[in-house]
């Protein structure tokens, strides 16, 4: 619906002289030149999935960009009514594609704010781990794919054989890849397996020693990838705040916002861990944000593994919940921002309303705001400082 | 067979021969090229590359061909038909005739023109013709796109490209092929490329964006106009398009290394291999195609307008400098 709308304003635009929008109107004039209109997905390479941006350009400058949302709609508040409340956990699992195991984590924190249960500390410092793992296995692709639209196609690999090797510890741990369905309202499905705490350590170890020099030493130090991303999609503080951004994208402006820090859940609460800004606010200071909180999660990861507590992971709330009236609201960072549940009951099995509100959705706005000005090859940059994930807007 | 021999004498009908043994060569040296650059990117990232066709997958470049042959040819409903089939014709026959001059031995070469290197300027700046009737012909403001840069990439690249072999050409005094390579001798320090490095490396440059590598691929550019001019050909056009990339390449390898790098002679004199001399013109020859390749798995892209300050600002100035230098240099010893 809103893509038919859009048609019909663009449609509506083009019949209209669009001459405020044109860097020299004059010449323009002169020479009677036009701007070119260029719709770049849904299906593009570079899109993140399904986004299609209705383009104006003047030359290779970019006048106009509207992004175009919803070509990966999948009803996900609307289905998540019609299940029961254990049942939408795999629902969530699907959003945000890259990063599942938190959009459980904020469902399942909702619904036990409904409930009011307590969780066993061993489950919710194993909740804090994997989700740890989870923002490692999101940040690194993300990484190889800002690489991979600058036009570099060796770090996306390198990026993948570290998340392909997350995934092996999670399949270990959840029986899956990469719909885990692992975190359940009240705990985990399942204690870590025997062994599997050295084996993470070990991981760990290992990727801080191959971090500097796959990530940063071959990446940050390249002199065509600085001068494609130095001073690229570059935001003051105030537009960031202003247009709601969460994660990093706000962060690498410098604002010093992470929902574990200030508004700390689960076992967020017992870790000592910095919360990474950088001054700069273009696309090149999202990468080193992005390569900072690596850091942190891996110091995160060594804490939760160095003293990690014993007992039941999965509390008994009995088969069927039916929560009292009223409503749970979780806010969580996920990797690619704020990630808040809002689960509303009307006292039956099954939730009345369920609100996902997913930092890409928000974060989105950037591309408006920031794109208009820069050349098209900015673009791709730039979707990789917001990094969205096509699941993760459209639900 | 002596009947054979002297049909060759026959100055046309040997030129005819010759430049058929040279497109078989171009047309086979591009589906070798289409296996290394594929293995060398899988060794680059981490990963075997193609291995299941054929003994250690070297028959995969067969099992792409026939695909590619037996693909239906699309061509939009709205396109410049003509314009958009001639345009990997355009596109295969410049690199192809290039080859024409390049000598792989001292008698091995089809043409031996006494302005061989007049006619490969020639002939190299009309491959932008193709990227433009493809570009146009398409009808695709993505390919539009890819055309225009194209055509303005090449073109500003001509200038440095041209720019740098003018050293050679006043150190050798001819615009023969065979004569710049005789001129270099037969030790690894005659060579043209220390005396004349910077031009080396401008050459070196200007030759990647000429035949549209990374970090020079912005004709291309895969991930904002997804294969710019070449986005709706298909099937054997699209087949042609790669052949006259890789053709192209080869092309550009072998006049750095005819120019620059000696040709066919050994590195040191007891290195000489007589009449087998053209195994070092093919060795140094793949060594700069592998850098072209190792180039292209490991950096990312530039933007045009950096292209073009790249070119314009530092390349043209550099050369000019070292023209001057060259001048210099000639008069004085």
């Amino acid at each position: 619906m809103l893509g038919e709308q859009r048609r019909a304003e663009h449609e509506g635009a083009l019949t209209e002289p669009a001459s405020g929008r044109l860097a020299s109107p004059d010449i323009r004039d002169e020479f009677g030149l036009e701007t070119i209109d260029m719709n770049m997905g849904p299906q593009h390479p570079a899109m993140h999935g399904l986004l299609r941006l209705i383009l104006e350009l003047d030359g290779e400058t970019v006048v106009r960009c509207d992004p175009v949302m919803g070509y990966l709609h999948r009803s996900k508040e609307k289905i998540s009514e019609n299940r029961m409340y254990p049942a939408v956990i795999p629902i969530t699992d699907r959003i945000d594609y890259m990063n599942n195991i938190a959009m459980e984590y904020g469902y399942c924190l909702a619904v036990e704010k409904l409930l009011d249960v307590e969780i066993p500390p061993r489950a919710d410092a194993i909740r804090a781990l994997m989700n740890e793992f989870g923002r490692i296995m999101s940040h690194i692709p993300s990484v190889g794919f800002l690489l991979l639209e600058l036009g570099a196609f060796t770090p996306i690999l390198y990026a993948f054989r570290e998340r392909e090797r997350i995934q092996s510890i999670f399949e270990a741990v959840t029986g899956a890849r990469m719909m885990f369905h692992y975190i359940r309202i009240g705990g985990v499905k399942a204690d870590l397996p025997e062994g599997m705490t050295e084996t993470m350590w070990e991981y760990i170890e290992g990727l801080e020693k191959r971090l500097q020099p796959d990530f940063v030493d071959l990446i940050g130090g390249n002199e065509i990838f600085i001068s494609r991303t130095r001073g690229i999609g570059k935001m003051s503080q105030e537009k960031a705040v202003e247009m709601g951004l969460t994660g990093v994208p706000l962060r690498c402006t410098g604002v010093e916002f992470d929902v574990r820090k200030h508004y700390p859940y689960g076992w967020y609460k017992n870790l000592d861990f910095d919360v990474i800004t950088d001054e700069a606010g273009d696309v090149e200071a999202s990468y080193r944000v992005r390569m900072g909180e690596v850091r942190q999660s891996i110091r995160m990861i060594k804490q939760i593994l160095e003293n990690l507590p014993e007992g039941e992971v999965l509390g008994d709330l009995g088969r069927r919940l039916r929560p009292n009236e009223g409503d749970g609201i979780a806010r969580i960072e996920s990797a690619r921002g704020e990630y808040a549940v809002h689960v509303v009951s009307d006292g039956s099995d099954t939730p009345y309303r369920v609100h996902y509100r997913t930092p890409c959705t928000v974060n989105m706005q950037l591309l408006q705001e920031i794109v208009p000005g820069h050349y098209l090859p900015d673009i791709m940059p730039i979707m990789g400082l917001i990094d969205p994930v096509s699941g993760s807007w459209d639900k | 067979m002596q009947t054979v021999l002297n049909l060759l004498e026959v100055e046309p009908i040997r030129l005819l021969i010759s430049f058929g043994a040279v497109l078989f060569l171009v047309l086979n040296l591009a589906a070798v090229l289409t296996m290394a650059e594929r293995k060398v990117s899988g060794y680059i990232q981490l990963r075997y590359g193609p291995n299941r066709v054929g003994p250690r997958g070297l028959l995969q470049p067969a099992a792409d061909v026939f695909k590619l042959f037996t693909k239906e040819n699309v061509s939009p409903g709205r396109s410049d038909l003509w314009v958009f089939l001639g345009a990997p014709i355009a596109m295969f026959i410049p690199a192809a005739l290039v080859w024409l001059v390049v000598p792989f031995a001292p008698e091995a070469v089809v043409a031996d023109l006494n302005v061989a290197i007049l006619f490969f300027v020639a002939i190299t700046s009309i491959g932008a013709l193709g990227v433009v009737m493809a570009g146009y012909g398409s009808r695709s403001a993505f390919s539009l796109l890819g055309a225009l840069r194209g055509a303005a990439q090449m073109i500003s690249y001509e200038v440095p490209l041209i720019l740098s072999l003018l050293g050679v050409v006043m150190l050798t005094g001819s615009l023969s092929l065979v004569d710049v390579v005789q001129a270099q001798g037969d030790t690894i320090w005659t060579w043209y490329f220390l005396p004349q490095l910077p031009m080396f490396i401008t050459f070196y440059i200007a030759g990647l964006a000429e035949v549209k590598r990374v970090p020079f691929d912005l004709p291309e550019g895969e991930s904002e106009i997804v294969g710019g001019y070449m986005i709706e050909y298909s099937g054997m056009t699209w087949a042609l398009i790669q052949a006259a990339e890789f053709a192209s390449m080869a092309v550009i390898s072998a006049v750095t290394v005819t120019l620059f790098v000696g040709g066919w002679q050994p590195p040191l004199p007891f290195l000489d291999l007589g009449p087998f001399n053209w195994v070092w013109f093919g060795l140094k020859t793949a060594l700069i195609m592998f850098t072209f390749q190792w180039i292209r798995w490991s950096v990312p892209r530039l933007r045009m307008d950096q292209l073009m300050d790249l070119g314009w600002k530092i390349l043209v100035p550099v050369t000019l400098i070292w023209l001057f230098v060259t001048a210099g240099a000639m008069l004085v010893f």
